[in-house]
């Protein structure tokens, strides 16, 4: 029988080895491969409900019940579900100019989103406005290009962060889109914008070479593509050398499938986006394994599409 | 004891700093559509039950119909047409000589609106901002400037206006069925969003602005309570306020 001292040891040396990253020998011997299950949303715009049965394009489509029930069934067959939102999570129905974003942020929380980012909506209630509504927000807000001093939200966002799955280790991170122009100016207030190219660089950078991170994801609200001088999501791709996903969003993209890019040093980016209005969920699925080398690095990568109703 | 724990806590450090790389080899995509014939889960609905009887209370009220179904496109469209006709009314009660209306095309909300009652949450959705009614003073060179910004972006909805669009730049610009003297000041309206520079509108900065207190939304809901009153239905035409040529 264990006695209380000897019991509280040993419970500290296994916390020790949790709090380190889970047991060490679990990777030494994984000759297994994990499968990295990836979810994601953007644009939901304040879409709690479905689209009413009116004849319009998308009746019965959406809501976030419909959707929670749908995320609770993949997280039951998978075991490391990831599940990010790529901002715009405000403005567009009329709970938010009843509620402020309370229920959105409720029902994201209840459906486990590991990771979001600020879309320019996520300003219509100002910046404190958003501050406010994180009280009821259990996931972290990623955005690095936004300089929050003297604002609601200082110290109330990360740049990016590092969630380990199995023995896999992702980082990431968010980016937010030019302010001025598109947000009132009295909405963002003191808040800063920063472009998000270079920034974009030196976290990647950061998160593969010094955090060992062996997924890079980047949750941009950048937007897709322009047909003007804009920095888009395909441009980040082109531009950055570490980053694996770009889980977008501000178009209202239907991407049906992800798009590859190569990057800078010709490895392959994905980029996806689904729509808007809580109408899509997307998923990607990833394997991972201790090979040196990767069979997706020399050929261009084939991707699965299923599409499911 | 206390020396075999120091030793577990080095070899796990030493794990943990070098992390085993892993390499991705495959990957499959999917997509899912979210419809009303699959599960729901019902601690969400419990969550939303509250909120929801608060939005239906305030928002299933009837406020007027249409008889003709309500959709968004450019250069022009049925819905564009009603926000932009019933901004100008708006304005025009306060200030009898604005002229013409414009409402960027990224502030139609949704993209249709079906024949029957319309409600005031529709409304809402149709234009959550809390967006007010503005009155600029502009020289009708500017006047032309704003035309080409909106030809640029390929056709916002106004009323009051009218033009083509050629090459990306606006011709033929009639107010109120005139060409546009450059050197007269006109009186115009739209949202303070546009106003203070909103959609890439900078060249607004320096002018004589009236803001007032009207939410766009409200003057929305105003239009059709008053064709309500007089027994008709919404019903905005397509007159090629904005056309396309070759």
């Amino acid at each position: 029988m264990l006695n209380r001292r000897t019991f509280i040891k040993r419970t500290a040396t296994g916390s020790a080895l949790f709090a380190l990253g889970g047991f060490p020998f679990e990777s030494f011997a994984s000759s297994k491969p994990i499968k990295l299950t990836l979810l994601h949303t953007n644009d939901v715009h304040s879409r709690l409900e479905p689209f009413a049965m009116d004849g319009s394009k998308y009746e019965g489509q959406g809501g976030v019940a419909a959707r929670a029930a749908l995320i609770a069934q993949i997280r039951s067959e998978e075991e490391h579900v990831l599940l990010l939102d790529a901002g715009d999570i405000f403005q567009g129905t009329p709970y938010f100019n009843l509620y402020k974003g309370e229920p959105e942020m409720k029902a994201m929380s209840m459906m486990r989103y590991d990771a979001v980012t600020m879309g320019n909506h996520d300003f219509d209630a100002g910046v404190d406005g958003f501050a406010n509504q994180l009280i009821h927000a259990n996931f972290p807000v990623l955005v690095a290009n936004y300089e929050f001093s003297g604002t609601a939200l200082e110290g109330k966002t990360k740049p990016y962060t590092i969630i380990k799955k199995g023995g896999l280790k992702i980082g990431l991170f968010g980016l937010g889109i030019q302010l001025k122009g598109l947000v009132p100016d009295e909405s963002y207030g003191k808040t800063i914008y920063i472009e998000p190219i270079q920034i974009a660089r030196s976290i990647s950078e950061k998160l593969k070479k010094q955090e060992h991170c062996d997924f890079v994801i980047c949750l941009s609200h950048l937007g897709y593509e322009y047909n003007y001088n804009k920095v888009s999501d395909l441009i980040l791709a082109k531009e950055t050398e570490h980053i694996d996903l770009i889980i977008g969003g501000h178009t209202h993209t239907f991407l049906d499938e992800p798009k590859v890019i190569r990057n800078k040093k010709g490895k392959e980016v994905l980029i996806n986006q689904v729509g808007w209005a809580g109408l899509r969920l997307g998923r990607l699925d990833f394997i991972f394994d201790d090979k040196k080398s990767s069979n997706l690095l020399q050929t261009q990568s084939v991707i699965i599409s299923k599409q499911t109703n | 004891m206390k020396s075999l724990f120091a030793k577990l806590l080095l070899i796990a450090l030493f794990f943990a700093s070098c992390h085993h790389p892993l390499v991705l080899q495959q990957k499959t995509h999917q997509l899912y559509t979210i419809n009303n014939t699959g599960k729901l889960d019902s601690n969400l609905v419990k969550m939303l039950a509250p909120y929801k009887v608060g939005v239906d209370t305030q928002m299933n009220v009837v406020i007027g119909h249409t008889d003709i179904p309500l959709t968004k496109a450019q250069p022009e469209s049925t819905l564009g047409n009603f926000m932009a006709d019933a901004q100008l009314i708006a304005a025009q009660k306060l200030d009898r000589k604005v002229v013409a209306s414009f409402v960027n095309y990224g502030g139609i909300r949704i993209n249709y609106i079906a024949p029957g009652v319309l409600t005031r949450g529709k409304m809402f959705e149709l234009m959550p901002f809390d967006n007010t009614v503005t009155i600029l003073e502009v020289s009708g060179e500017l006047l032309k400037r704003l035309c080409n910004h909106i030809a640029k972006g390929k056709g916002w909805p106004v009323a009051g206006i009218t033009f083509k669009i050629k090459d990306k730049e606006a011709q033929d610009i009639l107010l109120n069925g005139r060409p546009i003297n450059d050197n007269v000041i006109y009186k115009i309206t739209l949202s303070d969003y546009l106003a203070r520079g909103g959609d890439n509108c900078d060249f607004f900065e320096l002018l004589k602005k009236r803001y007032t207190s009207i939410f766009l939304r409200d003057a929305l809901i105003e239009y059709v309570q008053q064709l309500e009153l007089q027994h008709l239905p919404l019903h905005p035409n397509l007159e090629k306020r904005i056309e396309y040529v070759e």
